[in-house]
């Protein structure tokens, strides 16, 4: 079984990098002619275009069915949800240059830098003018330039984002490598690995250390890139994915005792024992930096530094103003446990309708002043009633990457022991169901074998 | 087969034992945020210096860079000139090794 798993991951990972060696047949047309954009793309590739400005990494938005309290006709996403994460969205914190700070300096800055348009042509604009305006390469190059990709004012005073379309990065095609995907995931959330302490490196993943990278298992179709069940990853392209599909099935382990498992617990939980980045912030007071500027009070540990919170989760996602987080129970049927980053974030609620209000960061990020924020964003929302107060929310962040080496995924002892990971009480089990899971019985025999195999 | 299999299940028993966070206990440890006035890669690529301007001190404090991720972002220039970075280093005879080496963002 182990074997035939081991042989489909090498499989994978000889597949990357056959796909990788391989030169993209485009490439002497693309040296002759040069590149004028995705039209140059679209002689060979007909619709691509079109297509990526259905997707999420264009819209930052979708339907999110599986979330409490939201208009379902509606779509949610980046653009305009509000969290503690990042108190604001692409439209109140759409790219701009900020006032300048007490030393007189001045920066840009926004949400939808994270976005392979040009600013100009924005978040969820269609049409041919947006169709053309697409960064093909910053997924596809690996020559990207990034000194290329900047942000400046146009002589009419527009922010504009530049981009590499050089024909040196356009000669270079290929499938999204790691480095891709991470121009824009390292640094959600204000910051490297900030948001998730998501780090895919051969240290921190064992998939990576085989060579596989996130397009492997995020296998796309036509710019669909599927996702999980992350309860803060609202927006998908409407397919999900687990660990198990094509490389893993339900019952991948030798030891049955293990398998058993697998119907009450993900995968995720054993395999995937530590996260990191944020854990809390405070949008209410900001830091100031050694530049003059200022930034969201911010705690946060390395990537591998915090023990998660384990949770029943059914898939469907609880939001309200305090918490946004997963749904479940031990008795519902669906539910199974799942690992979370744990992350608790203060900022300004609305004491008129309690609801969370967001920020406008531009003018807190030059004199400190949230509350000025907040007014900025209340003014571009159209927001007149309200009066802020500062409150909590609470926030559980999916843990679905940096699976440890086998070794390391938590063993018997590490839950059925009497101080073990899992809160068993919280959990829902009796306290009679506590002590027969926390006997010594349930592993002992197990483990001394193994014990004595080893001496 | 059996007996690395063994060996493996007694590592998971361990890393219950060892699952407390071991902090590096180095008093060598300096952290600085600054902009960078100078980056140079080494002839083989495989290591880079980075001067940078400290924010608090205004001095240049140069910083010996040698893990493959913040390589890869000089030579495709994700990390340029004029970048303020957040970094942590190890004083290791005359060099600063770079433990961390990251672009300071706002959310
Ligand atoms: C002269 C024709 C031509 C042009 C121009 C062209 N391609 Fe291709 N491309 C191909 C062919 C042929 C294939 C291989 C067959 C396939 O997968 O469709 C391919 C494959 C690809 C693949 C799959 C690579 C892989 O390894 O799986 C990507 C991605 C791609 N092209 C992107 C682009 C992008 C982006 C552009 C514009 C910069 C572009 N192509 C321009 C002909 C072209
Ligand atoms: C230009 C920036 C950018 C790049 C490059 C990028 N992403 Fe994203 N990605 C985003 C943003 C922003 C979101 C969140 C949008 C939202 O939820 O509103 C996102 C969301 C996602 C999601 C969840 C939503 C969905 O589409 O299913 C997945 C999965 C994902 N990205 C994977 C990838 C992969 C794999 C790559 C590399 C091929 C990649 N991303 C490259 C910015 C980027
Ligand atoms: C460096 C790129 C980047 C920047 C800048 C960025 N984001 Fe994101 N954001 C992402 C990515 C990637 C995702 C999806 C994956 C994830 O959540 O880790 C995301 C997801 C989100 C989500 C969840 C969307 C959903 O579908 O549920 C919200 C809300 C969000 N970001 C808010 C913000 C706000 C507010 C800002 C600006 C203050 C911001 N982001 C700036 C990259 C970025
Ligand atoms: C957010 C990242 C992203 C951007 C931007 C992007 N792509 Fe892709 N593209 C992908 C991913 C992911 C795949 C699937 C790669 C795989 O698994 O082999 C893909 C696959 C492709 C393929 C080969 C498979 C297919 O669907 O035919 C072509 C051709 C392609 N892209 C062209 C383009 C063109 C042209 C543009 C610009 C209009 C573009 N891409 C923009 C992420 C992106
Ligand atoms: C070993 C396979 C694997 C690799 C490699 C991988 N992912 Fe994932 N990713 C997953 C799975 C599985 C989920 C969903 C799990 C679930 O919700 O049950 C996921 C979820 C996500 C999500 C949703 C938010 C979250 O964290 O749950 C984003 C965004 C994402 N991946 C982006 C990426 C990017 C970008 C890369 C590469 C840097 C990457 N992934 C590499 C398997 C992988
Ligand atoms: C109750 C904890 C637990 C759960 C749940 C769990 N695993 Fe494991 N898994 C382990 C342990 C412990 C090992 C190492 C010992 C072994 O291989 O039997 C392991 C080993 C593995 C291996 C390596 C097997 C080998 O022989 O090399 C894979 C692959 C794997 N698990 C995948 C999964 C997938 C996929 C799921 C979800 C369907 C899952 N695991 C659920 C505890 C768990
Ligand atoms: C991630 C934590 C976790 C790990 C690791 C784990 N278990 Fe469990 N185990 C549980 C939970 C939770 C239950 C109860 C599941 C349910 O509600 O059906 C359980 C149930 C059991 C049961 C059934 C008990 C009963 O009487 O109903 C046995 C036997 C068992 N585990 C043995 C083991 C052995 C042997 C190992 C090591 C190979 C192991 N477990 C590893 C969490 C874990």
């Amino acid at each position: 079984m182990s074997g035939k798993i081991i042989t489909i991951m090498l499989g994978c990972a000889l597949l990357t990098t056959t796909v990788q060696a391989k030169e993209h047949p485009g490439k002497e047309q693309i040296l002759k002619d040069g590149y004028q954009g995705p039209k140059t793309c679209e002689v060979c590739h007909p619709g691509k275009a079109k297509e990526f400005l259905g997707t999420v990494h264009w819209k930052h938005a979708s339907k999110a069915d599986h979330v409490d309290n939201l208009n379902h006709k509606e779509e949610h996403g980046m653009k305009n949800r509000i969290y503690t994460m990042c108190n604001g969205n692409d439209i109140v914190n759409n790219l701009k240059e900020i006032p300048p700070n007490a030393a007189g300096k001045t920066k840009f800055s926004g949400c939808n830098t994270c976005h392979p348009g040009d600013h100009t042509i924005d978040v969820g604009s269609t049409g041919p003018e947006a169709e053309q305006s697409i960064d093909c390469l910053i997924c596809h190059s690996t020559k990207y330039d990034f000194r290329k990709r900047k942000i400046v004012k146009d002589d009419k005073g527009n922010v504009v984002m530049t981009q590499d379309r050089s024909t040196e990065a356009a000669a270079n095609i290929g499938r999204p490598s790691i480095k891709n995907c991470m121009v824009c995931h390292e640094a959600a959330g204000g910051g490297a690995l900030v948001k998730r302490g998501f780090s895919m490196t051969k240290e921190a993943d064992v998939h990576v250390s085989k060579g596989i990278i996130c397009v492997d298992c995020h296998q796309a179709k036509n710019h669909k890139i599927p996702t999980g069940r992350d309860p803060n990853n609202w927006a998908s392209d409407g397919i999900y994915m687990t660990c198990v599909g094509e490389c893993h099935s339900e019952k991948p382990h030798k030891d049955a005792g293990i398998n058993k498992h697998t119907a009450k617990i993900a995968c995720q939980t054993c395999h995937i024992p530590r996260t990191g980045g944020a854990f809390s912030k405070d949008f209410t007071k900001w830091e100031k930096m050694s530049n003059g500027f200022y930034e969201p009070s911010t705690l946060k540990r390395e990537v591998n530094e915090t023990a998660p919170v384990y949770a029943w989760y059914n898939l469907t996602v609880s939001n309200t103003p305090h918490f946004i987080g997963p749904k479940g129970s031990r008795t519902d049927g669906k539910s199974k446990i799942y690992p979370f980053k744990l992350f608790q974030g203060k900022a300004y609620y609305n004491k008129k309708d309690g609801q969370l209000l967001s920020m406008d960061f531009a003018p807190p990020m030059a004199t400190g002043d949230t509350l000025a924020g907040v007014a900025s964003a209340a003014k571009i929302l159209g927001i007149k009633d309200y009066e802020p107060v500062p409150g909590w929310q609470t926030i559980y962040f999916g843990s679905n990457h940096q699976v440890a080496p086998k070794g390391k995924a938590l063993g018997c002892a590490n839950c059925h022991s009497v101080n073990g990971v899992l809160n068993l009480k919280e959990l829902g089990y009796s306290a009679k169901e506590v002590e027969k899971l926390t006997t010594p019985e349930i592993y002992f025999e197990k483990l001394l074998k193994l014990q004595q195999e080893n001496e | 087969m059996k007996k690395a299999l063994s060996v493996i299940m007694v590592v998971v028993v361990m890393f219950l034992a060892s699952f407390t966070v071991v902090r590096s206990a180095s008093a060598e440890e300096v952290k600085i945020t600054g902009v960078i006035t100078k980056i140079e890669m080494a002839a083989d690529k495989k290591s880079a210096i980075a001067v940078l301007k400290d924010n608090k001190s205004g001095e240049s404090v140069t910083i010996t860079i040698t893990d493959d991720l913040t390589l890869d972002k000089f030579k495709d220039h994700r990390i340029v000139d004029g970048d303020e970075i957040r970094t942590k280093f190890e004083k290791e005879g005359d060099k600063n090794i770079s433990k961390m080496f990251k672009k300071t963002a706002g959310c």
